[in-house]
């Protein structure tokens, strides 16, 4: 009994050990993906040219053929104040959430990891320069799915 | 940092203000000041992890942040931790009510 035990405890510690590492690279997306955040929109098109966001899907999920559907989110229609904007978001059974926009100078805002135990639903509170797209991308069962929303902005939130 | 952590039926509701400045580049150019804001964010429930973002300059001053997780007891401590540009990392715990 007590050499089972033993053996047991051996076989977890060497299954931590060896999956440790690779998971913590795919987790930080700071340090697996250090060029997506500097991927730029193009500013002078108002919010209206979506290829610095589409630029940042491939780049972040390897690839840019996205559906419609499965994803929701909640954003205002009109934000007066730029510098707080309420985004929520919902992706059942995704396991990577793409936060992204056309507002600012460049266009990823953040890139969620759903854990085992994680629920993907998110609030956060953004800033918007300018009116621009809101867009979440998920991956779901190996496949992309994305919302886009158009926020009005009055007073632009990013030094601008 | 802020924390509330309720357990919702099967689910534990976490909101999170964290006190930062969020300075984006263009925001620090105008201040003439350095750019710095948080870039990685984890929230743990006894050990194991819950919740994980990688988050850039366009979050807001003081970022808010409201996620839920699978499972959690009362009495049990949900911790949270950033990372900023800088490398600065800070900790902060609640129970679960």
């Amino acid at each position: 009994m007590q050499r089972r035990k033993f053996l047991g405890l051996g076989a977890g510690i060497l299954a931590a050990a060896a999956a440790a590492p690779t998971m913590l690279m795919a987790e930080n997306y700071r340090k697996a993906l250090p060029k997506v955040w500097k991927i730029k929109n193009n500013e002078k098109s108002k919010g209206e040219d979506m290829t610095g966001v589409n630029e940042a899907i491939k780049a972040i999920f390897g690839s840019d053929k996205v559906e419609e559907g499965k994803v929701t989110l909640k954003a205002p229609a009109i934000a007066e104040n730029g510098a707080v904007v309420p985004v929520s978001l919902k992706a059942e059974g995704a396991k990577k959430i793409a936060l992204l926009q056309t507002a600012d100078p460049e266009s990823v805002v953040a890139i969620f990891d759903v854990p085992e135990r994680g629920i993907p639903n998110y609030s956060v509170r953004i800033k918007m320069q300018q009116t621009g797209h809101v867009v979440v991308v998920a991956e779901i069962d190996g496949k992309l799915y994305k919302a886009d929303k158009v926020v009005k902005v009055t007073v632009g939130g990013c030094g601008g | 940092m802020r924390i509330k952590a309720k357990l919702k039926g099967d689910k534990t509701e976490v909101k999170v203000m964290m006190k930062h400045p969020m300075l984006s580049y263009r925001e620090a150019k105008k201040k003439g000041k350095e750019a710095n804001f948080i870039v990685y964010v984890t929230a743990k429930n006894e050990g194991a992890t819950v919740f994980e973002v990688s988050t850039s300059q366009f979050l807001s001053k003081n970022p808010y942040m409201k996620f839920y997780f699978k499972g959690g007891k009362k009495g049990e401590e949900v911790e949270i931790t950033w990372v900023d540009l800088k490398g600065k990392t800070k900790t902060g715990k609640a129970k679960i009510k």
